[in-house]
């Protein structure tokens, strides 16, 4: 008996020992007035290299992170596998980088802003919906050829709705909290990705932007499934697919400003984001494939990460 | 003897249990946090724009708080980390900071009122784990994880993915690429330049 309460007694010490730990690692959290008030008080730093953390001793940074073992770092526990793309023709990908990049400054964005200062949000955002609506046969198609049915009733449900009942595409009820019918970013791009085909190399087409010999299949593919492409004469529908843009650009205006002003290298930045981007829309896709779903991490990584290192 | 290991046991056993109770929920961590920052940029007292040092003083204590830069940095660098000298890391981590800040810290500044949802935590391992929220605009959602270690007792943030694209991974990659022809003294000083430049 009298060894039971010993436990007993034992377990309340350690419970109750641990309790203040309980609390000084929440204090920061759950006062933050109480957390801010003697450091906000510091003075702004006047020196060029101050300690990165006064928590921290200075020898922390010779000696906890010298270790070579743990400096191979790819994330292992987060699946990631180092993804690069192979870049032959980078002198020419730097050029159409740099005439992209004047584009957007000296022509999209300021056609965007002054566009935005006459028309309020809420009609730019109506007439990305009516596009996006239009852009209905090439998601639909692609989620067909991906196998993913769900996804396929999904946007024909919302073309339907969103024509019917959102205006000719110009709202969008489908994607509401009632019928919660959700966009499916399927491109055929992607869904050659789904196939296993990679991406071969990297281009940066001028006007269109990065992309590879697979991904410009949806930059083709897009122009003959999307309707307003037939219109005639050529330059109305050239009108339509520019206004399109700059209705899109004055929604994302700062963006691509914030994009590469915090890149080192600019073009090395967009080249990785992208491959990263499209990588992960490709793996999230075939989660959803009748055909693929079932296939495996290891075929995902050998099938997207096909291209040569370099 | 044999009640006397029993009895260790135990006491392994309830501090192995309270460890990760006593670092409080990732999740909780980086929520408290983004509120934090929502609440000085909301503050009233701090509206005018004479107050904006004093707002852009705040939001640092903020983020090294929430940051491990060390680890971020290191993690950048991987094994190009070794090519550093101590001092040349302390530089390297505070001229990484100061770009973030600048390209940053106005754009934050901007948005006082955006709707930030927190929806799901990942542990990948007892001391990683991984926060998804998303940023809520009339226009747009844009999903943004939060890659999280446990260090002394509590969580820090050591990776940003926004839109799918991890921050650490692409800074790999663009310092991979300028270390391959350069030496860290060179790299340090294109930092030097941007830090400059803005």
């Amino acid at each position: 008996m009298k060894v039971y309460i010993s436990w007993i007694v034992l377990f309340l010490i350690l419970f109750a020992g641990s309790a203040p730990g309980l609390c000084l690692a929440a204090r920061p959290i759950g006062a933050p007035a109480d957390a801010l008030s003697p450091q906000s008080a510091l003075p702004a730093r006047t020196s060029d290299i101050p300690a990165p953390s006064p928590k921290k001793p200075d020898n922390a940074v010779q000696d906890e992170y010298n270790d070579d073992k743990n400096l191979d770092y790819d994330d292992e526990l987060f699946k990631e596998e180092r993804i690069t793309i192979a870049d032959p023709i980078e002198p020419f990908n730097r050029a159409m980088h740099q005439f992209n990049d004047k584009l957007y400054f000296w022509a999209l964005k300021p056609v965007a802003q002054g566009y935005k200062m006459v028309v309020p949000e809420p009609a730019r955002i109506s007439v990305k919906n009516f596009f996006s609506n239009l852009e209905f046969p090439g998601r639909f198609l692609s989620c067909v050829l991906q196998t993913d049915f769900a996804g396929a009733a999904t946007e024909l449900g919302r073309f339907t709705i969103n024509t019917v009942w959102g205006i000719g595409g110009l709202m969008d009820p489908a994607a509401g909290k009632e019928l919660e019918l959700q966009k499916q970013d399927a491109d055929l791009g992607q869904t050659l990705g789904v196939y296993g085909v990679g991406h071969g190399f990297y281009i940066v087409w001028p006007v269109y932007g990065p992309s590879s010999p697979r991904d410009s299949v949806t930059i083709v593919g897009d122009h003959f499934l999307y309707p307003p492409s037939y219109i005639y004469p050529w330059y109305i529908n050239r009108g339509v697919w520019a206004y399109e843009k700059i209705n899109y650009a004055s929604l994302r205006i700062g963006d691509y400003e914030s994009l590469i002003g915090a890149a080192i290298d600019p073009y090395v930045s967009i080249r990785d984001a992208y491959i990263q981007y499209r990588m992960k829309q490709v793996k999230a896709r075939k989660a959803r494939s009748v055909l693929f779903k079932n296939t495996g991490e290891d075929q995902t990584a050998k099938g997207l990460s096909s291209q040569p290192e370099k | 003897m044999h009640k006397r290991s029993t009895v260790f046991f135990c006491i392994l056993i309830i501090f192995i249990l309270s460890f990760p109770v006593y670092a409080g929920a990732p999740m909780t961590v980086v929520d408290a946090t983004v509120n934090r920052v929502l609440d000085v940029l909301r503050d009233p007292s701090l509206k005018s724009p004479t107050a904006k040092e004093t707002k852009k003083e705040k939001l640092r204590v903020i983020y090294k708080d929430m940051f491990d830069e060390m680890e971020f940095s290191r993690r950048t660098l991987t094994r190009n980390w070794n090519k550093f000298s101590p001092d040349q890391r302390l530089e390297f981590v505070d001229l990484f900071e100061k770009i973030l800040e600048k390209t940053y810290i106005d754009k934050i500044m901007d948005h006082p009122n955006e709707k930030i949802v927190f929806y799901k935590e990942t542990m990948v391992s007892e001391n990683q784990a991984e926060i998804q929220s998303k940023i809520i605009t009339s226009s747009k959602e844009i999903p943004i994880f939060y890659r999280m270690i446990l260090k002394d007792g509590k969580w820090k943030v050591y990776d940003v993915v926004v839109e799918n694209v991890s921050l650490v991974q692409n800074y790999r990659t663009q310092f991979n690429e300028i270390l391959a022809g350069n030496t860290p003294e060179q790299l340090l000083e294109i930092l030097r330049k941007k830090v400059k430049a803005h």
